[in-house]
């Protein structure tokens, strides 16, 4: 946005702002000055992992307002709620002008308005559309973007280096094999599970989706054709899966709330986690020592020729209703916001990868230097990040199909099916499969 | 790669053809002695040599833990067979490049890139194995953890004005300057080595003993054995093995997404079904520098002579119209080569799987080899006293003859087998029979 673009923000505004901000809640109202015409915007969006990061961007979404003469409130709203406020928006027809989604929100197409502009406001300065933004924000059927991704965030492989080490792998696992492998001697011998995460949450669906393309086990095609138990890939990773927990998990992978795999971790229970960065800065929030024995690698070495990938944690979609009252407000708020991104970059403590690399040209130079982690270059291993993570929906797109699928929870559901000993690989494959063609089916018949 | 080395032939070719280049006869290739067989300004690429310990050390892997080494270990026996040495010593190994010491390697295993072309058109030196990534309890790693030497640096000179602090190769908390764990980089290059599953009483073995490998479409039991280097030896294997040289190649024959337009990097209206792309962020040749692999050893997990269960109805015919398409290896399943094959035919049907080793040895056998691939192996690297290491039938002849002609032509005249005129193309074809 144009005055807020070069907002550095040190470590200490984060303090400040965190400070000044936390008596007032997750609701904020924004205005440059009172009026019964003056101009409103209101925003929602996903409450960010990392804390210091919503009072940044409340910040510059006030600076925003003051600088257009509007009203503006940013509204926190929990991850795990996010999917029941925007369905409750469309269905009443209202609600927030900008809705800021940790996933693409392409279920609500038919409600969003067409971002290709703002795509094309933006590629004056930054750049054609970069593909993890093309891929999770385009509507093959009615040719248009649904909404407008500014930031990602790579989900790579935690693990606990001084484990790992005492079983012979002081660079973590590397493939599922070892996982398994290396996994069953730290519990057998060492009475310390695997610590992935297997219940229907965020980091849940993330680190299944994930397994499950890395075992080829594709969900849809690029034309919501469903594939999934098409090939006996689904059953070998459901198969796979229910070792792995038989015999390197715990219980409590099967009941973990949001974020339980990352306290489990963080508390030294637990070897290793798929997740965003925000787990090792928790811990350098918490505990430096412990911080120090988590190490970061790329994801684990897929089978059938998938290579090493991993699935986005985050995919940052902001979209704009179509039923909203400030559409030119909105838009024009979007747009601004990717001037910010090298400052949100920071705010989130390198958890915001930009999706326009022109943003933040100096992202592998934080990486390599970055003051929190110990050694200072730990995160330089993310630098290739952005060849190892496909969009959403991949081998397609993040089709209508596809984002109901994963806000459903249906592959965490099915897993948890397996590992519960309620029902077989086979079956939960099969009923799955039903599943997904019934809801690709369904949107095949909407226009 | 294979189109910028067939149009690179092209170029050489025509460059050889205009200096009126005078190409040798066939030698006698069980007697030669000779290091260069292609003459005068074609034989400008040089034969493959081992590294010096100094190159394995700059590049994160410590060669005390290389198994194998040629050069220093395995002079006779597999690949190498009867009184042939699999290396030599030549003082000129050093001299052509002064990061390779003075072995010189006459073992050439023939392979497939990962093209999905299936043309026999790769070539590679199996340098040596390794097999571990921590020896506990004596926590040596095979992959340096610690590493620090400086280079270049000048202290002197111009009456002492000359000074260069240098450069420092660096590896800390095993990663490299650039932060990448050698581990982590070998991860992105497979190799995929096909063991041998008929067992010695005849029966096909669906899996492999390491517990950690086994597929659930097979039993576990009877089992091939992983467990030595020796696995991953030709005799040892079914057929020829396939690798993936052409990991993001610059020219984009990998299908990676190297453009930021959408309309090249998606499949037509976004219909495609195959994934966007095939994408890594590394090169093999520019980035891994030791040639290094992982392997992912690939199985039957169906007896050929199963017809009547559930798995064999389906893999029956599968496995029969491969086999027709390219050939049978000794165990009577077909040969593979290419990705699509394994993956999308074999593998999506549960006829196939593969693994890879556990990292901490506790498996046994090689996780990974060094092992790098010629990167040019026309005009001169592939030199007279060379020898193909490559798959044979059960009745001792070659698996593959395309690999052997490719081979013999790039001995002899040093260029592939189809940028031969035709003459030449029939006194190599008679020589690969010959040979064979």
């Amino acid at each position: 946005m144009p005055n807020a673009k070069g907002i550095r923000v040190s470590r200490r505004d984060f303090n400040k702002l965190a400070a000044s901000t936390a008596a007032v809640g997750p609701f904020f109202l924004f205005s440059g000055r009172a009026g019964a015409t003056q101009k409103t915007l209101k925003i929602a969006k996903w409450s960010h992992f990392v804390p210091q990061f919503d009072p940044w961007f409340e910040n510059i979404a006030r600076e925003w307002g003051q600088q257009h003469d509007t009203q503006v409130t940013v509204e926190n709203i929990p991850v795990e709620k996010i999917s029941a406020v925007a369905s409750a928006e469309v269905k009443a027809g209202k609600g927030h002008d900008v809705f800021i989604f940790p996933w693409p929100p392409a279920q609500y197409y038919q409600h969003a308005v067409d971002h290709t502009e703002i795509y094309q406001r933006v590629a004056g300065k930054y750049g054609a559309i970069p593909q993890i933004a093309y891929r999770s924000t385009y509507n093959v059927k009615n040719k248009q973007h649904f909404a407008f991704a500014d930031f990602w965030a790579p989900s790579p492989l935690h693990f606990r280096q001084d484990y790992w080490a005492k079983v012979g792998m002081p660079l973590g696992p590397g493939h599922y094999g070892s996982l398994y492998g290396g996994g069953k001697r730290l519990r057998d011998e060492f009475h310390i599970p695997c610590g992935l995460a297997f219940t229907p949450t965020l980091e849940g669906n993330i680190t299944l989706h994930t397994m499950l393309y890395a075992f080829r086990a594709w969900i849809l095609t690029g034309n919501d054709e469903v594939v999934f138990n098409r090939n006996v890939f689904a059953g070998v990773a459901l198969k796979y899966l229910q070792q792995l927990y038989r015999e390197t998990g715990t219980p409590d992978q099967l009941s973990w709330q949001p974020g339980g795999s990352v306290q489990a971790m963080l508390a030294g229970k637990t070897s290793c986690a798929i997740n965003a960065i925000s787990l090792l800065r928790a811990a350098e929030e918490q505990d430096a020592e412990a911080a120090s024995k988590i190490w970061i690698q790329p994801p684990l070495l897929g089978r059938s020729g998938m290579g090493v990938t991993a699935l986005p944690h985050i995919t940052n979609c902001s979209l704009v209703w179509s039923f909203g009252q400030n559409q030119d407000e909105a838009k024009q708020f979007v747009a601004d916001l990717i001037d910010s991104s090298r400052t949100g970059y920071a705010a989130s403590l390198g958890f915001n990868f930009p999706t326009y690399a022109k943003t933040v040209p100096d992202l592998i130079v934080h990486l390599g230097k970055d003051p929190q982690a110990n050694p200072h270059d730990k995160y330089l291993l993310l630098k290739d990040a952005l060849h190892w993570t496909p969009n959403l929906g991949v081998p397609g797109f993040a089709t209508p199909a596809f984002m109901e699928v994963f806000n459903s929870f249906l592959i965490p559901k099915m897993v948890q099916r397996v590992l519960k000993g309620q029902s077989s690989p086979e079956d939960a494959a099969a009923a799955a499969a039903a599943e997904i063609q019934r809801i690709a089916d369904k949107w095949q018949q909407v226009n | 790669m294979k189109t910028i080395r067939e149009r690179t032939s092209m170029v050489v070719f025509a460059v050889m053809a205009m200096m009126g280049v005078a190409f040798l006869a066939a030698p006698n290739l069980a007697n030669s002695q000779t290091t260069t067989a292609v003459s005068g300004a074609a034989s400008f690429n040089p034969p493959p040599c081992d590294y010096k310990d100094q190159f394995y050390m700059d590049n994160g892997l410590d060669p005390t833990q290389v198994v194998g080494r040629f050069g220093s270990a395995r002079l006779t026996g597999p690949p190498a067979t009867g009184n042939q040495v699999n290396w030599v010593a030549d003082s000129t190994c050093s001299q052509r490049d002064p990061d390779r010491r003075n072995f010189r390697i006459l073992a050439i295993t023939g392979g497939f890139p990962d093209d999905q072309s299936g043309s026999p058109t790769e070539f590679i030196t199996i340098l040596g194995f390794v097999t571990n990534q921590n020896l506990i309890p004596s926590g040596i790693n095979a992959f340096e953890t610690t590493y620090s030497r400086n280079v270049g640096a000048i202290n002197g000179g111009l009456d002492g004005d000359q000074q260069n602090p240098g450069e420092t190769i660096s590896i800390v908390n095993s990663a490299n300057p650039r932060s990448i764990t050698m581990q982590n980089l070998v991860s992105n290059f497979e190799a995929y080595p096909a063991p041998k599953q008929r067992l010695a009483n005849g029966q096909i073995a669906l899996n492999p003993c390491q517990a950690d490998m086994v597929s659930p479409l097979a039993p576990a039991q009877p089992c091939f054995d992983l467990s030595t280097v020796n696995a991953v030896f030709t005799p040892a294997l079914r057929q020829d093995w396939r690798f993936a040289t052409n990991r993001n190649a610059i020219d984009g024959s990998d299908n990676n997404c190297i453009s930021n337009n959408p309309a090249v990097c998606t499949p037509p209206n976004g219909t495609g079904s195959a994934p966007p792309q095939s994408d890594s962020p590394f090169g093999y040749f520019c980035d891994d520098l030791l040639g290094m692999w992982i392997n992912s050893f690939f199985w039957y997990t169906v007896d050929p002579a199963d017809h009547t269960s559930p798995l064999g109805k389906t893999c029956t015919p599968i496995l029969k119209k491969l086999g027709q398409q390219n050939g049978l290896t000794p165990d009577g399943t077909p040969i593979v080569k290419t990705g699509d094959e394994l993956d999308n035919i074999l593998e999506a049907n549960g006829c196939a799987a593969e693994g890879q080793l556990a990292f901490d040895g506790s498996d046994g056998g090689a996780i990974w080899l060094v092992c790098p691939a010629i990167p040019d192996p026309r005009a001169g690297a592939i030199s007279a006293d060379a020898f193909l290491d490559q798959a044979h039938n059960s009745n001792g002849t070659v698996q593959n003859i395309g690999l052997l002609e490719n081979f013999l032509s790039l001995q002899i005249f040093g260029v592939f087998f189809t940028q031969l005129e035709s003459s030449q193309q029939s006194q190599i074809t008679a020589q690969a029979v010959k040979q064979q």
